[in-house]
């Protein structure tokens, strides 16, 4: 049948839609508010009408024969009594209003002002910019106009009350002119009483005219007024709202010419204006507002439903009223009744309207708010919906499982399955699976039979049904250790966010990770939960594994470097273990490595009180490959080598085996593999964790504590820093000050004062900091990287230092203060945030106060910022999704128009290139040096092959001059 | 006026022959309306670029020394 061929969509046309076109579209009139009769059936000309498609099964549409499911539904109308205005258009209709002639409806633009904005669209449109800002110029120059170009008629202002009620602004007699005349007319300062016969002399109006306008008989004509007022130089006018019904503005525009509407960017051909006011209202089929049956046999009908209900009501109310020959003050109430209701028919949520609200008090769900916003139809329905094969739950730690693993609860191992399909050599499998039933863990919930009968395993069937389940049958299992699964954490920013699984079945109730892929997905263990989805066919799980596996998204393509390794205490262990090279026993060598792959000890590296120690560089260089050899700085700050798999010298921390860029990490993922690379994290964080349980690490008040004669230090100099800022001040209340170049004196006092400030606070840090160890815990994670700097610490056991709010002072608060504690204007360090004490110590009330204005802002910031760069990414990725590198190496949008010519401009794999700017992207010599080294097995075959020139071999006769100019030099 | 194709940061921009332009279309195969495009009127084209014309940037690139975008010159 012609529905099921593929059609393609030629075009699209966007526009106004003709009022006829809805009567003619219409499957039938909808004339009574009732929906359902006594017995249950819709009522004819109802809401329900069966004419606008089916939704029970089993029923047949009385439009078009089919039943449920194939039958879309169709519109019907509602005639409605009176035009009403398509809140959608108010603002176009508002436009037109006023940049249309009142009389005449044409637009208030002389021709050439027309041809120019037609000429301006044309080009607008060709450069593919936005029209709006053309019409909305044509519009401006209109309203500017008086009077109509045309017919010369005077033009007025018209008000738009939103949402959809317009007043012409007119200038009117003011109904006190008489007063105001009489008034006016009396002597005022400057000015002689004026009789009226002398007004009428000036104004050429009859002398008797005159008396009877002075005692309001007579209200004076426009000509008349005009003349007066400029006699008497008074104002007679007020202004008068003229509320414009929607058959007058419908009226007006149907007089508006084609041709005009053309300079305002509306094709006349598709779109009239007078259709953006209302006669007939669509009705939605049936099929868009389902009633629900509910447990109790009551039917619930959709919001829409409702609405649709309240415009037939006032609908024929408003008809009634009319025949019946209603004061006009009540058909206008009703009129408004009716605008309100089609108008929260399409849009409930606008502002100054109050929402239609269901009985319970909730509001309506209306057209509009079908559409809008995040769960609306296109961003939560189209975009992006919810699927089967997925799964929820927090997220938890355990270091025991290899990165590429996660733990899934066994309660969603029996939920989610992977179908079999069962053979031969995989039929004792599947019977075994559909035999332990839906409740036991490896079971099975669904089989299908060869003739695509689906039936459930039920803890009754298994049995039973395992013996006839045979070649040809699918067997949806649960998930096994070894199944791939798709683990997500939103939100998904990069495509590390989404990465592929090895399962590993566990019990209770969170997903388990390795704690080494926290830093892709960005989790914490504070309550995140993720995502999981299980895979579905054979091609999605090989790509899955190939392509999607966490060690395969090893190398960031955002820096070019490794994002997976070491992290927080990893960093801490690695430095512990080879910073100082302690010594180790046998024992301890072999319980730091016994849960790796290496299960013997290297020779040892000495002996101690008669017994074998081994090196923590030793223990370390265990887990690196054979032959790598690597120079670098570590954070600690000392030379590491590495020579032919040996620790030579120097610390592994952050720098080396770190999460976002650790040079072994990165080195032996990119010479090696991923694999290797995979191996290696692994291990280091196995054996980081053995080694900070050997040595313990726990960190304490008492470890942030200084000397009291240290402290004394600090207090001397923060006390120092403070006669310096008064002496500064006094300097500049004396008016001795220099200003900077390019500052004002207040400008110069204040970066003195912070530059003051700061280097107090330094050399407060400083003097703490010399009196911790170096296996002071908080200095040793700052060291190696782990966790906090050097900043902190001296914060916490130095001075805090000076708080700012925008990259100043804290100046705000009070009137010339910033407490009341202060006295006003003062200058001083304490008045205006700076924390003199550590967060040891404790702050103050008032350094305290101050140090949550800055905390706030920093906070504000963060807020602001993320809300912000998430928009923009949407946009960002909104903008680029169409383009694809193709074969060629190009890259091109969808209609082929070329981008970049070689992909990034450099052909080059953003994963493989480090994109840090210190070191040469892509060092050329050195892989020929180690593809050459890895092609010979020696130096002297190396150099016997670079050093050999080939004789030619089988050369023709007719290639002796070639061969003779080749040997000549 | 600054004449802005001397700066340091702006790559070359060579109007390409007639033959090149074919090699360059042959090369992509593409018609030369898909190539990415460039206003006349911008400061970093010569004075004898015309609309319709094609011209050869050459950019420093930090890894491959160089990068060739060809653009036509449209309006
Ligand atoms: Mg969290
Ligand atoms: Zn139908
Ligand atoms: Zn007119």
């Amino acid at each position: 049948m012609s529905q099921q061929a593929p059609q393609e969509i030629g075009q699209l046309s966007f526009g106004l839609m003709d009022p006829e076109e809805y009567r003619e579209m219409s499957a039938t009139k909808i004339i009574t508010a009732d929906t359902y009769d006594d017995d249950g059936f819709p009522i004819d000309m109802g809401l329900m009408d069966p004419r606008l498609g089916v939704i029970d099964p089993g029923l047949e549409c009385k439009t078009c024969g089919k039943h449920s499911g194939s039958c879309n539904g169709h519109f019907g109308h509602i005639e409605l009594a009176a035009p009403v205005i398509h809140v959608g258009f108010a603002k176009l209709i508002r436009r037109l209003l006023r940049g249309t002639c009142r009389e005449c409806a044409k637009l208030c633009l002389t021709e050439d002002e027309k041809r120019e904005f037609i000429d301006n669209l044309d080009r607008t449109r060709a450069l593919g910019q936005d029209l709006n800002d053309v019409t909305k110029s044509a519009i401006r120059q209109a309203r500017k106009k008086d009077r109509c170009p045309h017919c010369s008629e005077p033009q007025y202002d018209i008000q738009h009350e939103k949402p959809t009620t317009y007043y012409e602004v007119q200038q009117v007699l003011s109904s006190e002119y008489s007063d105001m005349i009489a008034e006016a007319m009396e002597p005022g300062e400057d000015s002689e009483r004026v009789t009226p016969t002398e007004l009428a002399e000036e104004t050429g109006i009859d002398a008797g005219r005159i008396q009877e306008i002075l005692s309001g008989e007579f209200r004076p004509r426009e000509e008349d007024r005009k003349a007066i007022e400029s006699a008497l130089d008074v104002d007679l006018t007020e202004e008068d709202m003229n509320k414009l019904m929607p058959s007058d503005i419908r009226d007006w525009f149907e007089a508006i010419p084609d041709e005009d509407i053309e300079v305002l960017g509306i094709n006349s051909d598709r779109s009239r204006p007078e259709w953006m006011i209302l006669t007939v209202l669509p009705v939605p089929p049936v099929t868009a507002r389902p009633s629900i049956t509910l447990d109790n046999g009551q039917r619930s009908e959709d919001d829409l439903t409702h609405k649709l209900v309240d415009i037939i009501r006032i609908n024929q109310r408003f008809m009634e009223n009319r025949e019946a020959g209603a004061p006009q003050l009540i058909i206008e109430d009703l009129w408004e009744l009716l605008q309100y209701h089609v108008t929260t028919f399409m849009d409930n949520e606008i502002s100054g309207t109050p929402p239609a609200r269901h009985r319970s008090g909730r509001p309506l769900k209306t057209l509009s708010q079908r559409l809008k916003g995040k769960e609306g139809r296109f961003r939560g329905s189209l975009s992006g919906k919810r699927v089967n094969f997925s799964a929820r739950t927090v997220i938890s730690p355990d270091p025991t499982l290899s990165l590429n693993e996660v733990g899934v609860p066994d309660r969603v191992a029996k939920e989610m399955t992977q179908t079999m399909n069962v053979n031969e050599r995989n039929l004792d499998e599947a019977r075994r699976y559909v035999s332990n039933g839906p409740e036991a863990h490896p079971g099975a919930n669904y089989v299908r039979r060869a003739d695509g009968r689906r039936l459930k395993v039920t803890e009754k069937n298994c049995e039973e049904l395992a013996e006839k389940v045979e070649p040809g049958w699918e067997v949806s299992r649960h998930l096994i250790d070894g199944d791939i699964v798709i683990f997500n954490r939103q939100p998904s920013l990069h495509r590390m966010s989404i990465m592929a699984h090895e399962v590993v079945v566990m019990p209770y109730k969170t997903f388990r990770l390795n704690t080494v892929v926290c830093p892709p997905y960005n989790a914490d263990f504070d309550g995140d939960e993720m995502n999981m989805h299980a895979l579905q066919n054979e091609e999605a799980r090989a790509e899955a594994r190939v392509l999607m596996r966490v060690q395969e998204q090893m190398l960031s393509p955002r820096f070019g470097e490794n994002i997976l390794g070491a992290i927080q205490d990893h960093v801490t262990a690695t430095y512990l273990l080879t910073n100082e090279n302690p010594h180790f026993n046998e024992t301890q060598a072999l319980d730091l490595l016994r849960a790796t792959s290496i299960d013997e000890l290297p020779d040892a590296d000495g002996t101690e009180d008669g017994a074998e120690y081994w090196t923590g560089r030793t223990v370390f260089s265990e887990l690196l490959p054979e032959d790598l050899n690597l120079e670098f700085m570590s954070s600690a700050g000392d030379n590491v080598l590495i020579e032919n798999g040996e620790l030579v010298e120097g610390t592994i921390d952050e720098d080396a085996v770190g999460a976002f860029g650790g040079e072994v990490v990165d080195t032996i993922a990119k010479q090696y593999s991923r694999t290797r690379g995979r191996i290696f994290i692994n291990e280091v964080s196995s054996v980081a964790v053995r080694t900070i349980m050997h040595f313990g690490f726990s960190i304490s008040i008492d470890d942030e504590s200084i000397p009291p004669a240290a402290q004394a230090q600090v207090d001397e100099a923060i006390e120092e820093a403070n006669e310096r800022v008064e002496e500064l001040i006094d300097t500049y209340e004396a008016g001795e000050l220099e200003s900077l170049p390019g500052r004002t004196i207040d400008e110069t006092l204040e970066m003195k004062i912070m530059q003051t400030l700061g280097q107090a606070r330094d050399s407060a840090g400083d003097i703490a900091e010399d009196s911790f160890d170096d296996d002071n815990p908080a200095v040793v994670m700052a060291e190696s990287g782990a966790r906090g700097s050097m900043l902190n610490l001296t914060q916490m056991a130095g001075c805090v230092g000076q708080q700012a709010v925008r990259g100043e002072r804290i100046n705000r608060g009070y009137e010339n203060r910033t407490l009341s504690h202060f006295e006003e204007n003062d200058l001083s360090a304490d008045a205006h945030g700076f924390v003199e004490h550590s967060y040891r110590e404790g702050l103050n009330p008032k350094e305290f106060f101050f140090h949550a204005m800055g905390g706030r802002e920093g906070l504000v910031d963060t807020a602001v910022r993320t809300s912000k760069s998430g928009y923009l990414q949407r946009r960002l990725i909104n903008a680029l999704s169409e383009l694809e590198t193709q074969y060629d190496g190009t890259v091109r949008d969808t209609s082929d128009t070329v981008v970049q010519f070689e992909f990034g401009e450099d052909g080059t794999s953003p994963v493989e290139v480090s994109s840090s700017e210190d070191e040469a992207a892509v060092d050329v010599e050195e892989i020929a040096d180690r593809v050459m080294e890895s092609e010979f097995a020696d130096e002297n075959e190396k150099d016997e092959f670079l050093g050999e020139t080939r004789e030619p071999t089988n050369l023709s006769e007719h290639a002796d001059d070639w061969w003779l100019a080749q040997s000549d030099d | 006026m600054v004449d802005v194709s001397n700066h340091t940061l702006v790559p070359d921009h060579n109007l390409l022959e007639e033959g090149e332009l074919e090699e360059v279309l042959e090369e992509y195969n593409i018609q030369k309306t898909d190539l990415p495009k460039i206003k006349r009127t911008d400061p970093a084209l010569t004075k004898e670029a015309e609309v319709g014309d094609v011209v050869k940037i050459v950019r420093d690139s930090r890894t491959t020394d160089e990068a060739v975008v060809y653009r036509l010159v449209v309006e």
